[in-house]
């Protein structure tokens, strides 16, 4: 067993290991260095995971995903700072507001690894994948198995970050049920402000239908809570 | 076959058991807790980290200061929150709508503030009216500060929306997780106050959220916009909900 003395930015395979002992040091002694290297992972691993994505559309398309799809990750993780340095400390884990901003940003990192080590196959599928014609025509079964390609991989990469958060919330607070509920309301508050930002960031895979672009033409209007608010209420009788 | 013979051997240990749970740590007795606070910026580190320094600096003399500098840091909270609110209507409403957030929770805890000292005192807690009020100005504070925390959220939102049905839910949905801590934070401060009983509490924490919700009704519009400042007709809450949910959609400022 080999003691951890410096556990420095040098292997994304630290983080993905989730020792609580090195994530905790992380946390606890944080230098300019460390947040660079979970910001360039962020930027090459989710970059790259975005280029693949997009690529099935245009290339073009996979070039504004490279730069979208990071932007996202590190949007939610500053848009939600404050209000996770102040949920964690009310449910029980007494962190500031740098090491939960950190814990998650470390969460994002351990994702954004894991997407960038799937962004080749993910690219070989798109390349093997019956590609749109130049009249616009586009098989509606390689779009669909296209999007939940990528609804596993960005599940599983979501998941097993979390589960390498809630370890490292586990050895800060010492009770299971403390970081299980600061899991749950970072998770909460994280998805809600992330599919917004996806919402107004849209297109990623690229609608076969509409041309490519950085933003839809209305980027603002609307949102999914809204549609899903409007369609309730059209279901219970109320519009 | 020593080892089946149950006379032999020794007698195994006991377990301790944890003492019981139900009686909170005196306030004082922890060190942490008599730590001084001695500005706005360490209250809010306070009421996050160590409520509990709050409510032991509320039983000490000279507490006004304290209670002071909580409804100060509710009152600039509540105005940036209501700022942001007004960034939806944008025109007037950025000016109407901090007013009337501030304003309506400030008033809507004055209401409630007698309420609480009688069901406090009926619940037999040894309590002070100033320590209530302070329990009180700490609550409002926490709920602010949450709601800060929840305003790039909002912000967001506010600005890819034009219903303001959507906006008013969300800004309800906020209001209620941000009273639900402050709520927390109130029982805690309670439970050290020698009470019998809870219920005197739990039956003012329906009258508080009743009369906070009637106050987002009587100083309507908030989210939206109107040519008064104030509206010209009386309703209860659930009766504008009904109406706002039944009205047709129309964009922000109307």
């Amino acid at each position: 067993m080999t003691a951890i003395t410096n556990p420095e930015p040098r292997s994304v395979g630290m983080l993905l290991r989730g020792q609580p002992e090195v994530l905790g040091e992380w946390i606890e002694h944080w230098t300019a260095k460390r947040l660079l290297f979970c910001v360039a992972v962020i930027f090459a691993g989710a970059g790259l995971y975005g280029a693949a994505m997009g690529w099935w559309r245009a290339p073009q398309q996979g070039l504004i995903v490279a730069i979208k799809f990071p932007l996202i990750i590190l949007l939610t993780t500053l848009g939600n700072a404050l209000l996770n340095g102040m949920l964690a400390p009310l449910l029980g884990l007494n962190i500031g507001l740098r090491q939960s901003l950190l814990a998650i940003l470390m969460s994002f990192t351990i994702a954004s690894a894991i997407l960038g080590s799937f962004s080749p196959l993910t690219a070989f599928v798109v390349w093997n994948a019956p590609p749109i014609s130049d009249n616009g025509q586009f098989s509606a079964r390689t779009y669909s198995f296209i999007q939940v390609m990528h609804v596993c991989i960005i599940a599983f990469a979501g998941t097993t970050a979390n589960v390498r958060l809630v370890q490292l919330l586990k050895q800060l607070s010492g009770k299971a049920g403390v970081a299980r509920r600061v899991l749950f309301a970072w998770l909460a508050g994280n998805l809600f402000l992330g599919s917004q930002l996806c919402w107004i960031l849209r297109p990623f895979i690229g609608n076969p239908n509409l041309k490519v672009a950085f933003f839809r033409p209305d980027p603002l209007q609307g949102n999914f809570y809204e549609t899903l608010f409007n369609a309730i209420r059209r279901v219970v009788g109320v519009d | 076959m020593n080892e089946l013979n149950p006379t032999a051997g020794p007698i195994p240990p006991t377990i301790a058991t944890p003492p019981r749970l139900s009686k909170p740590v005196p306030l004082g007795e922890d060190p942490a807790d008599r730590e001084p606070i001695t500005g706005p910026l360490t209250a809010v580190e306070a009421v996050l980290r160590a409520p509990r320094r709050i409510m032991y600096q509320l039983r000490q003399p000279g507490s006004g200061q304290l209670i002071l500098e909580m409804l100060l840091v509710s009152l600039v909270c509540s105005l940036i929150y209501g700022l942001v609110v007004g960034t939806f209507s944008m025109g007037p409403q950025l000016l109407a709508a901090p007013v009337k957030i501030a304003g309506g929770l400030l008033v809507s805890a004055l209401i409630c503030l007698p309420s609480l000292y009688i069901f406090t005192c009926l619940s037999g807690s040894e309590a002070r009216l100033s320590e209530i009020f302070g329990l009180v100005a700490g609550l409002l504070m926490l709920m602010t500060i949450l709601l800060i925390g929840f305003a790039p959220v909002a912000w967001l939102f506010s600005q890819s929306t034009e219903s303001v049905v959507w906006m008013g839910v969300l800004h309800l949905v906020f209001w209620f997780i941000a009273t639900m801590f402050g709520l927390k934070f109130l029982d805690a401060g309670f439970s050290h106050s020698k009470a019998r009983s809870s219920a005197g509490l739990y039956t003012w924490v329906i009258i508080f959220i009743l009369v906070a919700v009637q106050m987002t009704t009587a100083l309507r519009p908030i989210v939206g916009k109107s040519d008064t400042f104030f509206p010209t007709q009386k309703k209860f809450f659930l009766s504008h909900w009904g109406d706002s949910l039944n009205a047709p959609a129309r964009p922000a400022g109307q």
